[in-house]
């Protein structure tokens, strides 16, 4: 059961009572190997007789396209990304992520509220404003937290895409073309506010420091017992 | 004064209009903008969802009906965003006036009869500017529904509210809508200090009070150039046939 709870603010047109699927989330900065796990927990979960779906930010039908144009443009500045990515998010939580869980499955979502919220505090953002923002998200059933320091991610990360991503890199707020050091700068800092919301929003850490293998035993043995009411006795 | 959230002053003057469909009131908006212009002030205009980078967007999901009420406000949020960082601060940072059609008085109104939060969406807007002076078009529903339905215009899915779901007839889905955003609307004025224009009056006088609310706040705004070619045309006695008079709107 996912509990209708929100944080703190209403959701219009939103079930009035718990749903039969389970919310998890699979959260952290770039390149800790979260699509990596999502793929195989949803294998995973599948072999073993759930119904299991995925989404992932930026990934809406509305928005997903606006922001990789703007993206590319250059032309956002930090404050029209965080509404954007808003968008983004509540248009995949009612019309992905609300339907899975009437349905019954389990809905592994790969980054949640949590990494736009990090991305907009590391920019300078009004802590109110921006919690107050995302207040009608759900409260999921589990979060977690792949935590991994940037030392151990830069390898990683330029081995899968060669090169510092311009926004990854908080290029577009910190400025100069130092695209390490800025990467290395901004990376730090969103691990910063992660840190600062995982009580607050009972994030379980996760060290993502390791090889996918053992993240993924670690992943399986919590997951498994949030999913065991679901199986019929 | 227009003044950032922080309470901090700009040296521009922001106004603004708000009103139910059929108060008329972007008529008075044009027809400020134009004086304006004409007393050699600078002047930024800008409208409701129209920011480039959002507004194809907003434009996809009506078309397609995707928005709900929520997605319906947020990405309406990121229109003003992007506009109040691109245009309007910068402009009032630099002493312009800014003139704009629809503000966040908007999205209250509409937002709330939609069903959102009014607290929610307030603080959604906390990034917008406080305008100079936000001039708010009164009209009975009565008479704002006539001068819109008169010939049985096609109404467009959002703008009848019919994402709402009061009523499945387009009409009178848009008369309830309307009557909702309009009890909003009553319930700003004291809250927002909305300046109240009688709408149904006539569009001349109407004007005039405009004006002399606006004229106070004048002093100091920035001036534009005197333009740089008129004199070459006086002196040389041309036409300026090739010169480009692509100013106004």
């Amino acid at each position: 059961m996912t509990k209708m709870q929100t944080y703190g603010y209403p959701l219009p047109g939103m079930p009035d009572h718990d749903l039969p699927g389970k919310l998890i989330v699979i959260e952290g900065t770039d390149g800790v190997g979260r699509s990596t796990q999502v793929a195989l927990l949803r294998e995973w979960l599948e072999q073993n007789g759930y119904g299991a779906m995925q989404t992932g930010l930026a990934r809406s039908a509305l928005a997903s396209r606006g922001i990789t144009k703007a993206k590319q443009g250059n032309a956002l500045s930090p404050l029209t990304m965080d509404l954007f990515y808003a968008t983004d998010f509540v248009d995949r939580l009612e019309k992905e992520i609300i339907p899975a869980l009437r349905a019954g499955f389990v809905m592994l979502t790969d980054r949640y509220i949590y990494a736009p919220i990090a991305r907009a505090l590391a920019r300078g953002a009004d802590p109110e404003w921006i919690f107050n923002v995302y207040g009608f998200a759900i409260v999921p059933d589990a979060v977690f937290y792949l935590r991994a320091s940037v030392g151990s991610i830069i390898p990683r990360v330029l081995a899968a895409r060669a090169e510092f991503d311009y926004w990854e890199s908080g290029t577009d707020f910190l400025g100069g073309t130092d695209f390490f050091q800025n990467y290395r700068t901004y990376q730090n800092s969103v691990i910063e506010q992660f840190d600062a919301m995982s009580q607050r929003f009972k994030f379980r850490i996760i060290d993502a420091n390791r090889e996918v293998y053992p993240v993924f035993v670690d992943l399986k043995a919590q997951i498994s017992e949030i999913v065991a009411d679901m199986r019929p006795r | 004064m227009a003044h950032l959230p922080d309470g901090a002053p700009l040296p521009g003057k922001l106004f603004i209009v708000e009103g139910i469909d059929g108060s008329g009131k972007s008529t008075q908006l044009d027809i400020l903008y134009k004086w304006l212009l004409g007393e050699g002030h600078v002047v930024v205009f800008t409208e409701w969802n129209s920011s480039p980078v959002v507004r194809q967007t907003t434009k996809k999901g009506k078309d397609r009906r995707l928005l709900t009420p929520m997605s319906f406000s947020l990405i309406h949020a990121a229109d003003l965003a992007d506009r109040m960082e691109r245009q309007i601060v910068p402009a009032l940072k630099a002493g312009a006036i800014v003139l704009a059609d629809r503000y966040i008085y908007t999205a209250f109104a509409r937002d709330a009869a939609r069903g959102i939060d009014r607290a929610w969406v307030r603080n959604l807007y906390k990034f917008a500017v406080i305008p100079t002076v936000a001039f708010y078009f009164q009209v009975p529903l009565a008479e704002s529904l006539e001068r819109i339905l008169t010939g049985r215009p096609e109404l467009k899915y959002y703008e009848a509210g019919l994402d709402v779901g009061l009523s499945p007839d387009p009409y009178e889905s848009f008369r309830l809508f309307q009557g909702r955003i309009l009890e909003e609307y009553e319930h700003m004025i004291d809250e927002f200090n909305l300046c109240v224009i009688d709408a149904t009056d006539t569009l001349v006088s109407q004007q005039q009070k405009v004006r002399a609310i606006v004229e106070p706040h004048l002093t100091g705004v920035l001036q534009t150039e005197p333009i740089a070619w008129r004199e070459v045309l006086d002196r040389e006695s041309l036409h300026g046939r090739y010169l480009n008079f692509g100013s106004g709107r």
